[in-house]
């Protein structure tokens, strides 16, 4: 039976199936709600978006190899604390200890995984909840509100340039930074190669357990940096400011087009599939579905964009 | 009635099949009869392996019949074969081992112990007694598969065949044996073969061994195949070894096939040096040396330990003892990686799991070994990348649509000049083939012939493995052959020297 996923024209369905999904929903959206196509209703959107997608984009990485980060929000969680318990003493110094956090978080992480050769997602579950503690315990399981002071260290998040929103402008020199390190070079290709024929790159002399870890430290990392840009936008810290991040995330990569089972994928179509998430949040509060109800969406939308992504044909098994 | 009357047990009839690029099987015609040992022999890649894969039902025939009892029939499935009577005892013994022998006897077949979702573990265990009895083991149905030796362990995927017997009321069964004996002792192999007989009434056995003097010792009859087809069919008691060979090999060695003419004698610079090498459970105080320009071929059947060195030597597998000496330094090659920066390159007989990632395009597969020497300031220079893979495309006549194509579209020739375009790309200096034409058919067989000569004469130095003796000294400079992990004999076999089959195979088996 040939569906448009099975059938000769499969994967050129698939590589455009996601940015026609986004013009789809942003024309539906628009329809119902004018407004949603204003200039000022886009920026809001793609601040709303840069946090997600900088999350997305570090692990699309590690998707791309085959594995899984779900230390994702916890990660972004400790890092708003971070700088929250730290920007007034160490002021920028708090960003770059946070981030530090996160490269640190990773290599245990990826570590843990290549040299114990425990599955990604239970080393990654594991430091979840490592972090998730540790950002309790330090902020003392409350909420942490920046000082009015503390805040014009916040200046490159919550700032405008030339009216563009600091934020977006963070979101894109990421996706710039991503992108390039993705399709050209080395470590990109690599990922790439171990994702889908690890046995054929560990032969070639790719040094497989070390592209895996630089993997993880950049996934762990940007999810950092997501925590920081968080804890800017919303003036506080927080052991549960990305609590409901982790779900859409991981949406966000694979309803762009990156195989859940690694191999195939690209930082582009994770700023897809991010705006894609954005555009159905945004339409669903137009709709006035209850924002705690949206991750019944999202988790429906995740196993759809898994089941579409990947051609069974090809993985008679799947665990 | 005489026997030759009686309806066949099981039967080929003219079974053609084809993968992309191989005529795997041509017009195959075998019969089984009731109660009879039917001995397969032929060369790696003369069809044997397809033909039990067809009577298992794992394969479907493109063409011809599959006929039971005289009566057509199709065999859709394993279980489809097992419930017409037709049961296997494979060479990767396929018991699970974390289960009992009971569990594993009656795997699949548990609803004729089964009442209201509920299993009877006391019917069904006693029900393995009966079946173990059958090929006369004594052993506790309730212990773990994993606490037998693989003697026992054998003996109860024969018992667990014998359980269709029920399943088909009665009927004849045939027993497929796919290399049983390659992990046995040869106290073990007598006593399988003596149950084999033993059952002889109760089913028909297919036997399928590299060892020929086994085919020999068990079988009634057998077929010989060779290239896809079967070209001889003779009772057991008129056949001998140098016989049955000769049948398998066919031609006598071709040496235009090979490329003898451009055979250019190695050099006198020694690239690798291997002294007193050892591998625990591999191979112990290996010698040789190799040279600029030199093949070097290394024969033994499985079990030899030719396979764990070609290993070792691709980094895949450390060795703990005796030196490796590469361009005049000790090495130890700890890692894929190493070997690749050491200038060893390794072609693997998996090709499409290590040999190539399928899923990436022709010019990333050409670039993974060599990626950094293409980069400027951390990035890949991809103009440079395309002309250079598109040099590779031509110098080796890879036939590929664009440099992005991906490698899974590829036939098997040119997957395998990919792979080897790798290597060249990386400036290797040392090539170690692994098999390199398995699953190829003869043009393209031809073709990696035509590469390993060119850059042979180029000074590039190749350890070899094959598929078949025949590769192997037409294409090598020196032989070793190798038997139970040591170098049992070294010869010279260069145009004029080659040895025959038979000088080496004394030293194998």
């Amino acid at each position: 039976m040939a569906t448009p996923f099975t059938g000769p024209n499969a994967d050129r369905t698939r590589r455009w199936l996601p940015l026609a999904t986004l013009v789809i929903l942003m024309v539906v959206v628009g329809v119902m709600q004018p407004t949603f196509l204003y200039p000022a209703t886009l920026l809001q959107l793609a601040s709303d978006t840069a946090v997600l997608f900088i999350l997305a984009a570090g692990v699309t990485f590690v998707i791309m190899l085959g594995g899984i980060d779900l230390s994702l929000q916890s990660m972004a969680s400790l890092a708003s604390v971070v700088v929250a318990l730290t920007v007034a003493q160490l002021g920028y110094g708090s960003f770059v200890l946070a981030i530090g956090i996160g490269a640190v978080a990773g290599l245990l992480s990826g570590l843990a995984h290549v040299k114990l050769k425990v599955p990604s997602f239970i080393t990654t579950l594991a430091i979840s909840g490592v972090l998730f503690s540790t950002a309790l315990v330090i902020s003392g399981e409350r909420s942490i509100t920046l000082g009015e002071a503390d805040r014009n260290y916040q200046a490159w998040i919550t700032g405008s340039f030339f009216g563009i929103p600091g934020v977006i402008i963070i979101g894109f020199v990421v996706f710039v930074l991503a992108s390039v390190l993705q399709s050209r070079t080395p470590f990109g290709r690599y990922i790439a190669a171990i994702g889908a024929g690890e046995p054929a790159a560990y032969a070639s002399g790719v040094r497989v357990s070390r592209y895996k870890v630089y993997a993880f430290i950049l996934s762990s990392t940007l999810a950092a940096l997501a925590g920081v840009v968080l804890a800017g936008r919303l003036a506080s810290g927080s052991p549960t400011l990305a609590a409901e991040m982790l779900l859409p995330s991981i949406a966000a990569v694979v309803v762009g087009g990156t195989a859940i089972t690694g191999g195939v994928g690209s930082i582009w179509q994770t700023l897809v599939g991010s705006l894609i998430i954005s555009v159905v949040r945004i339409g669903m509060t137009f709709l006035g579905v209850n924002i705690f109800a949206q991750n019944i969406v999202f988790g429906t939308v995740l196993i759809v964009a898994v089941a579409i992504t990947i051609d069974r044909s090809k993985i008679p098994i799947v665990k | 009635m005489t026997i030759a009357a009686a309806p066949y047990a099981l039967s080929l009839v003219n079974v053609n099949k084809r993968f992309p690029g191989v005529h795997a099987l041509k017009d195959v015609t075998i019969h089984i009869r009731p109660g009879e040992v039917v001995g397969l022999v032929g060369e790696n890649g003369a069809g044997k392996s397809t033909v039990m894969k067809i009577l298992s039902g794992v394969y479907q025939p493109d063409s011809g019949e599959i006929e039971i009892g005289g009566k057509a029939v199709s065999l859709a499935s394993a279980y489809d074969a097992n419930t017409k009577g037709i049961g296997m005892v494979f060479q990767e013994q396929s018991l699970l081992l974390n289960l009992t022998v009971g569990e594993n006897i009656y795997l699949g077949n548990e609803a004729q112990f089964t009442r209201f979702g509920i299993v009877n573990w006391r019917d069904l265990y006693a029900a393995a007694k009966r079946q173990l009895a059958k090929v006369h083991v004594d052993i506790d149905p309730r212990s773990l598969a994993e606490d037998l030796d693989f003697a026992t362990r054998q003996m109860v995927e024969l018992a667990k065949a014998l359980t269709l017997e029920d399943q088909v009321g009665g009927g004849h069964l045939v027993i497929l044996l796919d290399e049983p004996t390659s992990v046995l002792e040869r106290a073990e192999i007598d006593i399988l073969f003596a149950r084999v007989r033993a059952l002889k009434a109760r089913a028909s056995f297919v036997f399928v061994s590299h060892r020929l003097d086994e085919v020999l010792e068990l079988s009634d009859r057998i077929y010989v195949m060779k290239d896809g087809a079967v070209v001889a069919d003779l009772p057991a008691a008129e056949a001998n070894i140098p016989a049955l060979h000769q049948l398998m090999v066919g031609r006598s060695l071709q040496a235009e096939y090979y490329r003898e003419p451009l055979q250019r004698p190695y050099r006198d610079e020694v690239v690798l040096e291997a002294k007193g090498l050892s591998l625990a459970g591999g191979f112990t105080g290996v010698d040789f040396m190799l040279h600029r320009g030199e093949i070097l071929g290394i024969a033994g059947v499985v079990g030899s330990g030719r396979e764990e060195l070609t290993r070792t030597l691709a980094g895949f597998a450390p060795h703990d003892g005796g030196q490796l000496i590469v361009g005049g330094r000790e090495v130890h090659i700890t890692d894929p990686a190493v070997a690749v920066d050491l200038g060893l390159a390794y072609v693997p007989r998996e090709r499409r799991l290590e040999g190539l990632v399928l899923f990436l395009s022709v010019a990333a597969n050409v670039t993974l070994a060599d990626l950094q020497r293409l980069t400027s300031y951390g990035l890949i220079k991809v103009a440079e990348e395309k002309r250079l893979v598109k040099t590779w495309i031509e110098r080796l006549n890879i036939k590929t649509p664009s440099v992005n194509t991906l490698c899974l579209n590829l036939s098997g020739g040119n997957q395998q000049k990919v792979v080897l375009a790798k290597w060249l790309n990386t400036k290797a200096q040392i090539l170690i083939l692994d098999h390199p034409t398995r699953g190829l058919d003869v043009g393209a067989k031809e073709e990696v012939y035509e590469i390993v000569r060119a850059i042979t004469a180029e000074g590039i130095a190749i350890i070899v493995t094959s598929d078949t003796l025949e590769e192997t000294i037409g294409l090598s400079h020196t032989v070793l052959v190798m038997r139970d992990g040591e170098v049992r004999f070294s010869t010279d076999a260069q145009p004029g020297h080659k040895p025959r089959q038979v000088d080496l195979i004394q030293h194998m088996v």
